[in-house]
């Protein structure tokens, strides 16, 4: 029957080649778009990931409401005191309790890839008379470019510069360009109303992100003593070697923990339900041209089982059965989504290389140079084949079985 | 006794219309039997039930014992398929196959493709159409195209040949043709045929003949 249904389509030619290019355009669009999406989104969760710590240990501090303090006056959970004047302010702590316990832990866990001690301050950088308040974070440089992108960044001096200390600051682009200050020039930088301390700029970064880009970052001991908070840190940034953990071990970890916890996913909530909502519409989209992908397949068999019952009433007398005839039209379906859906994966694949050639990034980006993030993955192709092959047979096997239900007699009788 | 036929009637449509009433019939192995009568007689009718195409609406037939119409489907159709051959008034050819590719479809149910292609040959031979073998339908005669058709019904070899008025759109002298080869057939095959016709001329190529009016046998 495989047979007969190839000599079908190749004796219909234009109709079988316009069937084909619903499919054919189908698939290379769903490799496309998904293509440039995919790319897209795994770009943005690997800045996301890359960027800043994938396990955020912060020192957890609530905010301080009429009944945060209720447990402190009644044991009972349903006695509550109303005040004249409700409190307010933070509640908790201004750093990570007891960081060594984590640091051992840290160490011990097989999972975990890095980590690094942080203390981040609001500071206010001063040269000249130009002020700037911006957040200051104190690291230690080898440990800090294991967990963050922010070596990479660096377009002036190394990361490292600041190991060791020596009140030695690295700006972001933004910042400096605010401020006015170049590299090698002395700014002074205070915390509250503590004396200003002179600091050397000895690199600056550019991320891309505009908010990145005004912060500093400077040897840990340095800015605990600025802080005055010695041996105080108020985060601990962590690694992970699989990124998609960070949530569940989060999760865990604060069972245990009186920190707050979070990861990269909790703390990009809305970025990543943005890229959900892309993906929702992505697939509605190709599923959308794969059902017109898919109507075209069923009318165009839908007029050959019409143009062929003399055909199926002599195959029928010949003694081919129903599972026969259903093979013969089913296949010419699948015939065609198959090869649309192959034509369709190469150029797809094409029309992907041709975009990962064009440049995106401005000049004056850390990421000049670079292009188009389109993703090549196997499971889009994969999903782009199962899709067509799909589309294709749900359209065909309903004038497949249209066909089958045609019985010989009431052909030859209508000598149709 | 290779077909027999009990009482078999024939009603269709709402309001029902009797077509067949209370027809009884022995054929014999290699007998050739035609089916004459007036249009609308039911003579292509009794054809279909005796072929197993359609259904009886009583009664039953038999062919080498077994009731036809209570045969498993997939033992019908290799039944059909290896003891039936078929010719229609139209020649029902494949448009998209030449007249080798329309001869050899029934045999592609059970053998290989190409594997019969020199018996396929030889019948199209045989009927003259040897330079015909690659020629679509559309490049053949009328008459070209009903003998590739016979070709066809006769390429497994059948027992039985149910042929109605095969000569039916052809002229007088092609329709001769078409019926020598059946006689042909019938004598140095021993291949049972059952053909409907209302030419006398052509009835009279068959050894038995049974008349119908109205649905009975006269």
């Amino acid at each position: 029957m495989i047979f007969l249904a190839m000599r079908y389509l190749l004796e219909r030619r234009k109709q079988t080649i316009f069937t084909l290019l619903g499919v054919f355009l189908g698939t290379v669009a769903y490799v496309g778009v998904s293509g440039f999406f995919k790319g897209f989104q795994d770009y943005m969760v690997q800045q996301l990931v890359d960027n800043t710590a994938q396990i955020h240990i912060q020192a957890r501090q609530d905010i301080l409401n009429d009944h945060k303090l209720d447990g402190a006056f009644f044991t009972q959970n349903t006695a509550h005191v109303f005040w004249i004047s409700p409190p307010s302010g933070l509640l908790g702590f201004h750093e990570v309790q007891n960081p060594q316990s984590w640091y051992e832990r840290l160490s011990a866990d097989k999972r975990v890839e890095a980590f690094s001690p942080l203390i981040s301050t609001p500071v206010l950088i001063t040269l000249a008379k130009n002020s700037v308040s911006a957040t200051l974070t104190g690291c230690n440089p080898l440990q800090q470019s294991k967990v963050t992108s922010i070596a990479k960044y660096m377009i002036e001096g190394q990361f490292s510069d600041i190991a060791g200390g020596g009140n030695r600051i690295i700006m972001g682009d933004e910042l400096m360009k605010r401020i006015g200050a170049a590299k090698d020039q002395i700014v002074f930088v205070s915390v509250g109303t503590r004396n200003a301390i002179p600091m050397k700029v000895v690199g600056r970064f550019i991320s891309g992100n505009r908010g990145a880009d005004l912060q500093a970052y400077a040897a840990l001991n340095d800015v605990q003593r600025l802080n005055g908070t010695p041996n105080r840190v108020n985060e601990i940034a962590v690694r992970l070697k699989d990124y998609t953990l960070a949530s569940a071990m989060a999760e865990n970890w604060s069972l245990v923990s009186p920190e707050k916890i979070e990861s990269w996913d909790q703390q990009n909530v809305n970025i990543l339900s943005v890229i959900k909502m892309q993906t929702t519409l992505r697939f509605t989209m190709i599923i959308a041209i794969l059902l017109v992908a898919g109507f075209g397949i069923y009318n165009v068999l839908n007029m050959t089982v019409t143009q062929k019952r003399q055909d199926i009433a002599i195959l029928r007398s010949m003694g081919y059965d129903s599972f026969d005839i259903v093979t013969l039209f089913f296949s010419q379906g699948m015939i065609v989504g198959l090869v649309g859906a192959i034509f369709g994966l190469i150029c797809g694949y094409l029309l992907c290389l041709y975009l990962q050639t064009i440049s995106f990034f401005p000049a004056n980006s850390s990421h000049a140079g670079e292009t188009l993030h389109i993703s090549l993955d196997m499971t889009i192709y994969l999903q782009a084949t199962l899709l067509a092959l799909l589309a294709s047979s749900v359209a065909s096997i309903l004038p497949a079985r249209a066909a089958e239900k045609l019985t010989p007699i009431e052909i030859i009788r209508t000598g149709a | 006794m290779s077909i027999e036929a009990k009482k078999i009637g024939k009603t269709v449509g709402d309001p029902a219309v009797r077509i067949l009433t209370d027809i009884s019939l022995n054929i014999d192995d290699g007998d050739f039997v035609s089916l004459t009568g007036k249009s609308g007689s039911g003579k292509s009718t009794l054809l279909y039930i005796l072929s197993s195409l359609d259904s009886p609406s009583d009664g039953q037939v038999f062919i080498e014992q077994l009731d036809l119409h209570k045969m498993d489907p997939v033992d019908l159709y290799k039944f059909r398929n290896q003891k039936m051959g078929f010719v229609f008034q139209f020649n029902y050819l494949i448009a998209e196959l030449t007249a080798l590719e329309n001869v050899l479809m029934p045999t592609l149910k059970i053998y290989k493709k190409n594997e019969i292609n020199p018996y396929a040959e030889s019948l199209l031979e045989k009927f003259g159409l040897k330079d015909r073998v690659h020629r679509f339908p559309r490049q053949l005669s009328g008459g070209e195209q009903q003998r590739v058709a016979i070709a066809r019904a006769l390429v497994m070899q059948p027992k039985y040949l149910f042929a109605d008025e095969p000569t039916g759109s052809l002229d007088s002298v092609n329709g001769g043709v078409v019926m020598e080869i059946l006689r042909n057939v019938n004598r140095e095959q021993r291949t049972t045929i059952i053909l409907v016709t209302h030419d006398q001329d052509f009835a009279s190529y068959a050894n038995k003949n049974i008349r119908l009016v109205d649905g009975k046998i006269e």
